[in-house]
C-alpha cells in the first residue's frame, strides 16, 4: 500500500518526495493519508487476491524524476470496443455472436486484464500483470507504434483526465466486471455517477468500476475486485484510486502540477534558426521585416517605463512584446487600450503584399462600451498603416461560436467518439450523421475556415483586416491562424507552423490553462457548475481540426502530417512542457521565479519522442519551396538586428527618445518577402469537411482498418521516396550494389545474391500470412529468391498496420525492419533544404 | 461550368471523373454520311458523332433552365443516342453550357405548362434521368417545337415502348462496317477459364453443362460448378425446390483451405415446413467439400421477418432443425423497394443543391449509407466465414439475383485480389452480375417509359458504391480508379453498350448481343490508362491481402464523386493523385537510367576483357 508521507518508488525519488515535503507544508495536507492508509506495512495477501494473481504488487509503473505513487490497487483494466462484437452490424448479430462466444464470465474474463491502477502526482497507470513476461516479445513489434518517453501504452496524463465516473453497487453484484461494463447487475442496483472537483462526495456503496474520460477523447475502463465484507478494516479499493483521482486530477493551484515536482533540468536542441518562440523583441522585429510591415512597431513591456511603475502596471493586462501603429506613441497607445478588454487594443499580426495587414483588437469593455470614441480612433489610427487607407472590420463575436458554444459542441462530440459498450456503439451508428450534426462541431469547423477564407481574401485585395473578438484571446488566435496558414506557405513548414502558434496563441496569450482545465480554482460561494464550466473550452482543438481539413484538402501543401496535429493535441496535456499550461507570460514568468519550474517548449519534440516517431510528423507528399524558407531569411534579420542593436545603443546616446523603445524595420527591407502565388482557398462548407477519424477514433478498435487506411497511402508515398533516394544515392557514388527491389522488379531482374551469409538467415525468418505466422517451405540453398516473393513478403508484413497508425494497436505481422529502412531512405528527400525540383534538374 | 462539362473541358472533366460518357472516336464528317443527307440538316454540332448516331431532331430556339446559372438560350440536338443543349455566348468570356445526355439515362420526360401558361419559361419539357439530374427546357408557345421534340424524345429514349431497337445495336452495326480492330471486350470472360483459374475441376467439384440451353433453370448461366457427389439427375431434382430453380451453385473457392462460396434462391419451404431430402442433401455435399469444417453456414442476405413472411407466399429459409449441420445468418438487407426509395431521397438530397446547415441530417434519413453498411457488414461477415474459419458459404435471398448477387461479388471481391485488377472485377461483373441473371432490363428500365416499376431498383449502383468504400479504405488495393466505378455506372444507363442489356444470359444469347453490340469492357480497355490508380503498387504484383473494410457509418461515406458531380460548386480538386504520378514518374526516370548506366558499365566490362586479351600475346 503505498503511502502519500513517502513514496513507494525507487529509492531516489523516495528521497525526492522527502525532500518536496520539508520544502512545501502545503504538500502535506494536499496528501493527507487516508483512515484506510494508516497501515503500517503491506501485507502482500492484504488483497485477498487469488494465488496466481498475489504478485500484482510487483507490477509498479516507471517512476519520473520527482513524481510519487499516491495510491495503487489492483484492477481489471477492459479493452475498448473490439472489431468482433459488432462486425455485423445489427442487434441480432450481437446476441448471435454473444451466445456463440460462451458464457459471459468467459468473455468478460477475455477481455479484461488485471493489473495493477496506480495513481501517481504525474500521471494514472496501468500495469498489467503479467507484462514483463511479454514484454521481450513485444517489443519489437509496438516499436512501429508512437512511443512517448514520458508516458506507457497504458498510462495518462493527471492532466488528460476530464470526467471520472463512478460505478458504485448498493448490493451485493452478481459480478463486479459486469458493472464495468455499464450493465445493471441482476442481484443489485448500480449507479453511474460522475465525481465533482471539491464536492464532499460522500459514496454510498462499493466502487465496482471506473471509467474515465479523457480530454484527448480516450476512454478507459477499470474493475475492482469484490471484497470479502466480512473482513475487518477491509478498503474499498475503487474509493481509494477515485479519491486519489479526484485530489489530485483536479488541481486548485498549478504550482501543485508535476511539472514543478519535474526538475530533470532541459537542455534546448533547438536550433537558433528554426521555431520563432516570439520571445523577444527581435523576434517579432524579424517577422515585421519578413512581412515589409514598415507602419508598424514592437512594443517591449521592459521598455515603457509606464508598464514598470508597479501602481499603474496593474492597469494593463498586455503581452510582454506586441505590435501597434509607429504613428501612435507607446503611451497614448496603452492610454486607449484601457477602454478594451483585456487591454486587447489593435495588435499586429501580419501583413501581406504592400501593406495589408491583419490585426487583432478586442471589444470596448462593458462600461465603455456606451462611448465607441476609443475603438474609432484606434481603427483610424490602423487605417493610417494602410497605403490604400482601407480598412475591414470582422466582428468575429457575433459570428462565431463563443468559448461555451465550443466546449458543448466538443462534449456531444466525444460522447459520440467514446461509446462505454458495443450496444452503444451500434445505437450511436444507426442515427450517427444525425448526432454529428446536433454536436454542430463540424459546423463550427466550417464557420472558421469560412471567415479565415474571408480575411484571407481581403487582405489578398490588398485591404488591412481587423478580427474583433470580446477580449481578442480565443477565437481571435484561431482565425488569425488560419488566415496566415492560407496565405503564406512559410507556416505550412513544420517550423513555420510552430512559430505561428507561438505567435498567436502563446505571445499573445490565449489562456491555455483556464480553456484545457488544467487547473480547477475553487468555486465562489454559491457559485454553479455551469459558470465553472465556462473557463473550459477546447479552442485549440478547434484550430487543430481546422488544419487538419486543409491538409485534407490540400494534401501536397504541408510538411506536416495529421499525425502531428494529433500529437500537438496529446501534448497539450503533457504538464512537463510549458508551451500550453499557462494563460499568460507574466504567469509563466512567476512559475520560473517563485517556483523554479523548469521551462520546456513542447517544440523540442526529442525530448518525447526519438528519430523514428518524428518521421511521422514530415509529409511525404511535401516539397520544399523557395517561399517556404522562412528560417534563412529569420538569420539574414537576425543579423540586421544586431546592427540595429548597435545603432539604436547610439542613439539612446544621443537622446532620441523613439528609437529607445523600438527597433526601426524602416531601415531595412521594406519589400515583404511573401510570396504572393501561393496562397490556398479552401472548400468550408460542412459538406466538405469529414470527421478527423485520426484523432478522435484511434481509441476505438472496432473502427481500426488493418491494412487499410490513410497510412498506407502515406507508406506507399514513403516506399516511392525511398526508392527515390536509393537510386539517386547509387547515382551519385556509380554504385548500384544498393538498388530497391521495386528497380529490380522494374527491369525484369532478379536481385544478385552477394551475401551469402545472409541466406541462412533468410530462410529461417517468419512469414506472416494475415496474421498468422508460418514458416517458408525450406528451398534449395542454390536457389536464389526473386524479388517478387520478397516483395510480396514485404508488402504482407506492412498490411497489417493500424488505420490509426502510428496510433492504434500493433498486432503480431508489422515489420519494424523494411518499415525503418522505408522511414530512413525517404527522409533524407524530405530533409533535404533543397528544392526537390532543383535536385530532379541535376540528374 | 453547368452541368455537364462544355467540349473543351470534356478532357479535363474526364480527368476529374465527373462524365465519361463521350469519348468520340470518328470526326463528324462521317456522320455526315447518313444523316446530313437524309434530313438536310447541316452538321454544325460541336460533339463527336458516335458511329450509327444520327440526328432526329434539331430547334435552336430552346431554353435550358439551368439549376445553377440560370435560363440559358441555344440550341438543342436530339439524335439517336444522346440529346445535347449548347447555349449561344452571351459574352466571349464566360464558356457555354453544355448539357449532353445519353437517351439511356433518361427515366421520364413530362410536358410543362400549356398553350395558355404566362410566365418566362412557364411552357416546356421537363427530364427526369436516372443519373440524380433533372433538366428543364422552355421552348416558345408559337412554333410547337415542343411536340416535335417531345416526340422525338419519347420514341428514342423508350424505343422498347415504340417498337424500336436501342442504340447499341445502331452503334455496333455501323461500327462492324468501319472495322474494330481492336479489343472484343466479349472475351474478358471465359466460364471455364474462370474456373480453372479458381481450381475447378478438383476432387471434390466438378464443371457441368447441364443447363446448356437453360431448361433447368433460365436465369442461371448455361455452365455450373456443383459438388461432384451430385449427379445431373440429382441437380434437377434440387433445382425444384428452390425458388425459380436456382440451385446453389459454386461461386468461389479459397484456393488454400477450399471453402467456397456458394448462392442460390430461398427453399420453398412455404407455411406448411416443407422439405425436401434431396436438398438436404445437396447441401451437405456442398459441406464436405470443405474438409476444414464441419458446418455449413447460410447467409440469407433479408431481415428475418421478410424471410419468414416469405412462407406465405411459398418461400421460406433453411430450418436447421431439417438441415443438419447448418447455421443460418439473417444479414438484414431491405429489398429492392426500400432501396428504390433510399435511392431517391439521395437524389432529393443532392440534385440540384444541397442544404448545408441540414446535410448530415439530410444523408441520415435518406438511410442510405446505413444500407451500403448492411450489405459491407455481410460480405465481411462471408469473408470471416471463408477466410477465419475455413467455413462454407452458402448465399441466398429470395430470388438470389439482387442481395445475393451484392454479397457475393463483395465478398469475393475482398477476398480474392484478382478481382481487385481492371480485368478481374470486370470477370466479377460478369459472373456473377450478368451470367447468374441479375435482372439489369428490369432493374434500370433499359428503352422502357415505365418509369414508377415496381421492380427499378438500384441494386447493382449499390454493389459499385460497397465497392467504392472499400477502395476509400483500402486505397492501395484496387487496380482501377473512381473513374473506372463511375464509367461502369454511366454505362449501366447509356444503352451504348451490350453488356448490361436484357435480364439473363439466355435472353443475351437469344438477341445476339455478342455480335449485335458491343462490349462496355471493349471500350474500357482499350484506353486503360485513364482508368488506372496510381497509388496501386505495381511491384508487388498486388495485394495479397484478404480486405476486411469497417462496416460502420463512420467508416462509410456519401460518394459525392457520383451523386453530387452535376453541382459545380460542390467538386473539389484531387491534388493527392497528382504529387503520387509525379514520384512515380520520377522513380522511372531514375530506374531508366540506372539501367543505362548499368548497361553502359557491362559494356565497358567487355571491352576490358578485350583490351587485356590483346595485352596477352605482349607477354
Amino acid at each position: 500500500m503505498a503511502t502519500g508521507g513517502g513514496g513507494s518508488g525507487h529509492g531516489g525519488a523516495g528521497s525526492a518526495g522527502n525532500a518536496d515535503h520539508h520544502k512545501r507544508n502545503t504538500f502535506t495536507s494536499y496528501v493527507a493519508p487516508l483512515p484506510g492508509d494508516l497501515r503500517a506495512t503491506a501485507d502482500t495477501n492484504e488483497w485477498c487476491l487469488p494465488s496466481d494473481l498475489r504478485d500484482v504488487h510487483l507490477a509498479k509503473p516507471r517512476l519520473l524524476h520527482g513524481e510519487q505513487i499516491v495510491a495503487s490497487a489492483p484492477a481489471y483494466m477492459y479493452s475498448p470496443i473490439d472489431p468482433m462484437d459488432s462486425s455485423g452490424g445489427s442487434g441480432s448479430t450481437l446476441s448471435a455472436i454473444s451466445s456463440a462466444s460462451g458464457t459471459p464470465a468467459d468473455r468478460h474474463h477475455k477481455e479484461a486484464t488485471f493489473g495493477l491502477l496506480s495513481v501517481t502526482n504525474f500521471k494514472l497507470a496501468f500495469v498489467p500483470l503479467h507484462e514483463k513476461r511479454n514484454q521481450a516479445i513485444t517489443a519489437p513489434l509496438i516499436d512501429l507504434y508512437q512511443e512517448n518517453t514520458y508516458l506507457g501504452r497504458n498510462e495518462i496524463t493527471l492532466n488528460n483526465i476530464d470526467h471520472i465516473y463512478t460505478i458504485t453497487e448498493l448490493g451485493r453484484a452478481a459480478s463486479a466486471l459486469q458493472a464495468a461494463r455499464g450493465m445493471a447487475s441482476h442481484a443489485g442496483m448500480s449507479r453511474r455517477k460522475k465525481l465533482e472537483p471539491f464536492k464532499q462526495q460522500n459514496i454510498s456503496g462499493r466502487i465496482a468500476a471506473l471509467h474515465i474520460v479523457c480530454k484527448n477523447f480516450r476512454l478507459l475502463k477499470f474493475a475492482f475486485q469484490q471484497q470479502d465484507s466480512k473482513m475487518f478494516g477491509a478498503s474499498d479499493q475503487g474509493k481509494l484510486i477515485a479519491s486519489a483521482l479526484v485530489r489530485f486530477a483536479y488541481p486548485m493551484r498549478h504550482d501543485l502540477s508535476f511539472a514543478y515536482a519535474h526538475r530533470e533540468p532541459y537542455y534546448s536542441t533547438l536550433g537558433a534558426s528554426g521555431t520563432s518562440m516570439y520571445a523577444t523583441k527581435n523576434d517579432w522585429a524579424r517577422e515585421l521585416i519578413r512581412c515589409g510591415a514598415t507602419e508598424w512597431q514592437v512594443v517591449s513591456c521592459a521598455s515603457v517605463q509606464l508598464l514598470q511603475n508597479p501602481l499603474q502596471a496593474g492597469k494593463y493586462t498586455v503581452p510582454p512584446h506586441f505590435v501597434i501603429p509607429k504613428s501612435c506613441s507607446v503611451d497614448r497607445f496603452l492610454d486607449l487600450s484601457r477602454a478594451f478588454c483585456d487591454s486587447r487594443a489593435a495588435f499586429w499580426v501580419y501583413s501581406y503584399g504592400s501593406s495589408a495587414a491583419l490585426v487583432r483588437l478586442a471589444e470596448l469593455q462593458p462600461a465603455a462600451q456606451q462611448d465607441t470614441k476609443s475603438e474609432n480612433v484606434m481603427l483610424e489610427l490602423v487605417r493610417k498603416c494602410d497605403a490604400g487607407r482601407q480598412l475591414k472590420l470582422l466582428q468575429l463575436t457575433d459570428r462565431l461560436p463563443s468559448i461555451q458554444d465550443v466546449l458543448r459542441a466538443y462534449q456531444k462530440l466525444r460522447r459520440l467518439c467514446t461509446p462505454e459498450t458495443p450496444e452503444k456503439f451500434m445505437l450511436q451508428d444507426d442515427k450517427y450523421l444525425g448526432l454529428l450534426e446536433k454536436t454542430n462541431w463540424l459546423f463550427y469547423v466550417s464557420l472558421c475556415l469560412r471567415y479565415a477564407s474571408e480575411a484571407s481574401a481581403t487582405l489578398r485585395s490588398g485591404v488591412t483586416c481587423v478580427l474583433q473578438e470580446s477580449n481578442g484571446r480565443d477565437l481571435c488566435c484561431v482565425i488569425s491562424s488560419l488566415a496566415q496558414l492560407l496565405l503564406d506557405p512559410h507556416f505550412r513548414t513544420i517550423d513555420g507552423f510552430q512559430s505561428l502558434v507561438q505567435k498567436e496563441w502563446v505571445a499573445l496569450e490565449h489562456p491555455f490553462q483556464r480553456r484545457l482545465g488544467h487547473v480547477y480554482p475553487a468555486q465562489p460561494a454559491g457559485g454553479n457548475a455551469e459558470l465553472f464550466d465556462s473557463e473550459q473550452s477546447p479552442v485549440f482543438l478547434l484550430f487543430l481540426d481546422c488544419v487538419w481539413q486543409l491538409l485534407q484538402q490540400f494534401p501536397d501543401e504541408f510538411e506536416f502530417t495529421q499525425t502531428y496535429l494529433t500529437t500537438l493535441w496529446d501534448s497539450c496535456f503533457m504538464p512537463i512542457f510549458d508551451t500550453f499550461q499557462f494563460d499568460t507570460q507574466a504567469q509563466r514568468l512567476k512559475a520560473v521565479t517563485d517556483s523554479q519550474l523548469v521551462l520546456r517548449p513542447v517544440w523540442d519534440w526529442g525530448e518525447q519522442f526519438s528519430d523514428k516517431d518524428k518521421m511521422f510528423f514530415s509529409n511525404p507528399l511535401y516539397q520544399r519551396q523557395r517561399g517556404d524558407l522562412g528560417a534563412q531569411a529569420a538569420a539574414v534579420a537576425h543579423r540586421r538586428s544586431l546592427a540595429v542593436g548597435s545603432k539604436g545603443a547610439h542613439g539612446a546616446a544621443s537622446g532620441v527618445t523613439p528609437s529607445r523603445n523600438t527597433i526601426n524595420p524602416q531601415l531595412f527591407a521594406t519589400a515583404s518577402s511573401v510570396p504572393q502565388d501561393r496562397y490556398l482557398q479552401p472548400a468550408h462548407r460542412i459538406f466538405d469537411l469529414q470527421v478527423w477519424d485520426q484523432c478522435y477514433y484511434r481509441w476505438l478498435p472496432i473502427l481500426d482498418i488493418r491494412g487499410g487506411g490513410q497510412p498506407q497511402v502515406d507508406l506507399y508515398h514513403r516506399l516511392l521516396l525511398s526508392n527515390i533516394a536509393k537510386v539517386q544515392r547509387c547515382l551519385d557514388y556509380q554504385n548500384f550494389d544498393d538498388l530497391p527491389d521495386a528497380y529490380y522488379e522494374f527491369a525484369g531482374e532478379s536481385r544478385p545474391n552477394q551475401h551469402k551469409d545472409e541466406k541462412p538467415d533468410k530462410e529461417d525468418e517468419a512469414e506472416f500470412v494475415d496474421g498468422v505466422e508460418r514458416r517458408r517451405k525450406p528451398t534449395a540453398k542454390a536457389a536464389t529468391p526473386t524479388s517478387g516473393l520478397t516483395s510480396v513478403t514485404g508488402n504482407l508484413q506492412l498490411s497489417t498496420l493500424s488505420s490509426f497508425f502510428p496510433f492504434g494497436n500493433p498486432i503480431a505481422g508489422d515489420a519494424p525492419l523494411q518499415l525503418y529502412d522505408i522511414l530512413s531512405s525517404s527522409s533524407e528527400l524530405l530533409m533535404e533544404t533543397s528544392s526537390f525540383l532543383d535536385k530532379s534538374s541535376i540528374v | 461550368m453547368d452541368p455537364s462539362a462544355s467540349l473543351a473541358d470534356k478532357l479535363a472533366s474526364k480527368t476529374a471523373s465527373s462524365n465519361s460518357l463521350d469519348s468520340s472516336s470518328k470526326s463528324s464528317s462521317l456522320g455526315s454520311k447518313h444523316g446530313g443527307g437524309e434530313n438536310g440538316i447541316l452538321r454544325d454540332t460541336p460533339f463527336g458523332y458516335l458511329e450509327g448516331e444520327e440526328d432526329q431532331d434539331q430547334k435552336n430556339d430552346v431554353t435550358y433552365v439551368c439549376p445553377y446559372r440560370g435560363p440559358v438560350f441555344g440550341a438543342l440536338t436530339i439524335t439517336n443516342y444522346r440529346l445535347y443543349f449548347r447555349s449561344l455566348p452571351l459574352r466571349d468570356q464566360e464558356p457555354p453550357v453544355v448539357v449532353d445526355v445519353p437517351l439511356g439515362v433518361i427515366a421520364r420526360v413530362e410536358k410543362i405548362g400549356g398553350a395558355t401558361s404566362r410566365g418566362e419559361n412557364s411552357y416546356g419539357i421537363e427530364i427526369f434521368c436516372k443519373d440524380m439530374r433533372n433538366l428543364r427546357f422552355a421552348h416558345k408557345q408559337q412554333n410547337h417545337s415542343r411536340r416535335t421534340v417531345f416526340e422525338k424524345l419519347q420514341a428514342n429514349a423508350f424505343p422498347l415502348s415504340y417498337s424500336g431497337r436501342l442504340f447499341a445495336f445502331a452503334h455496333a452495326a455501323a461500327n462492324s462496317v468501319n472495322g474494330n480492330g481492336g479489343w472484343d471486350g466479349w472475351a474478358v470472360y471465359e466460364p471455364l477459364a474462370e474456373l480453372r483459374r479458381l481450381g475447378v475441376p478438383n476432387d471434390m467439384w466438378r464443371a457441368t453443362k447441364l443447363n446448356e440451353s437453360y431448361a433447368i433453370c433460365d436465369s442461371y448461366p448455361a455452365v455450373w460448378a456443383v459438388p461432384k457427389a451430385a449427379s445431373d439427375d440429382f441437380l434437377r431434382r434440387v433445382a425444384q425446390f428452390r425458388s425459380r430453380c436456382r440451385l446453389p451453385v459454386l461461386s468461389w473457392m479459397n484456393p488454400r483451405t477450399q471453402a467456397t462460396i456458394t448462392r442460390c434462391s430461398q427453399p420453398l419451404v412455404g407455411v406448411s415446413g416443407k422439405r425436401n431430402s434431396d436438398d438436404e442433401a445437396y447441401l451437405s455435399f456442398i459441406m464436405e467439400a470443405n474438409a476444414q469444417s464441419d458446418k455449413l453456414t447460410i447467409m440469407d442476405a433479408r431481415p428475418s421477418a421478410n424471410a419468414i413472411a416469405n412462407k406465405a407466399k411459398g418461400g421460406g429459409y433453411e430450418s436447421e432443425d431439417a438441415y443438419k449441420n447448418v447455421e443460418i445468418n439473417f444479414l438484414d438487407i431491405h429489398n429492392i423497394h426500400v432501396m428504390r426509395e433510399s435511392l431517391r431521397k439521395v437524389k432529393e438530397a443532392c440534385f440540384p443543391t444541397t442544404d448545408d446547415s441540414k446535410w448530415q441530417t439530410a444523408i441520415d434519413n435518406t438511410l442510405w449509407l446505413k444500407h451500403i453498411r448492411c450489405i459491407l457488414a455481410g460480405a465481411v461477415r462471408i469473408v470471416d466465414k471463408v477466410e477465419t474459419m475455413s467455413t462454407s458459404v452458402v448465399v441466398h435471398c429470395s430470388d438470389g439475383w439482387d442481395r445475393t448477387a451484392q454479397l457475393t461479388a463483395l465478398s469475393m471481391l475482398l477476398l480474392d485480389p484478382h478481382y481487385r485488377t481492371v480485368r478481374g472485377f470486370e470477370v466479377l461483373i460478369e459472373k456473377e452480375w450478368l451470367s447468374f441473371g441479375h435482372k439489369f432490363q428490369q432493374r434500370i428500365g433499359h428503352g422502357d417509359n415505365k418509369h414508377s416499376d415496381a421492380d427499378r431498383s438500384p441494386v447493382f449502383l449499390q454493389f459499385i458504391d460497397s465497392v467504392w468504400q472499400v477502395s476509400q479504405q483500402f486505397n492501395n488495393a484496387f487496380e482501377f480508379n473512381e473513374h473506372f466505378l463511375i464509367t461502369i455506372v454511366d454505362h449501366l444507363y447509356s444503352c451504348r453498350f451490350g453488356t448490361f442489356l436484357c435480364n439473363t444470359e439466355a435472353e443475351r444469347v437469344a438477341e445476339d448481343l455478342k455480335h449485335k453490340t458491343t462490349s462496355l469492357w471493349t471500350h474500357i480497355n482499350s484506353s486503360l490508362d485513364q482508368y488506372l490508380n496510381p497509388l496501386f503498387p505495381s511491384f508487388t504484383h498486388g495485394a495479397e491481402l484478404v480486405l476486411r473494410p469497417i462496416a460502420s457509418v463512420r467508416s462509410v461515406r456519401l460518394w459525392k464523386g457520383l451523386y453530387c458531380r452535376w453541382n459545380p460548386g460542390l467538386c473539389a480538386p484531387q491534388h493527392g493523385c497528382q504529387r503520387t504520378r509525379e514520384l512515380l514518374s520520377k522513380q522511372d526516370q531514375l530506374f531508366k537510367l540506372v539501367n543505362e548506366l548499368r548497361l553502359k558499365s557491362n559494356n565497358r566490362s567487355n571491352s576490358m576483357q578485350t583490351t587485356t586479351r590483346l595485352a596477352s600475346p605482349m607477354h
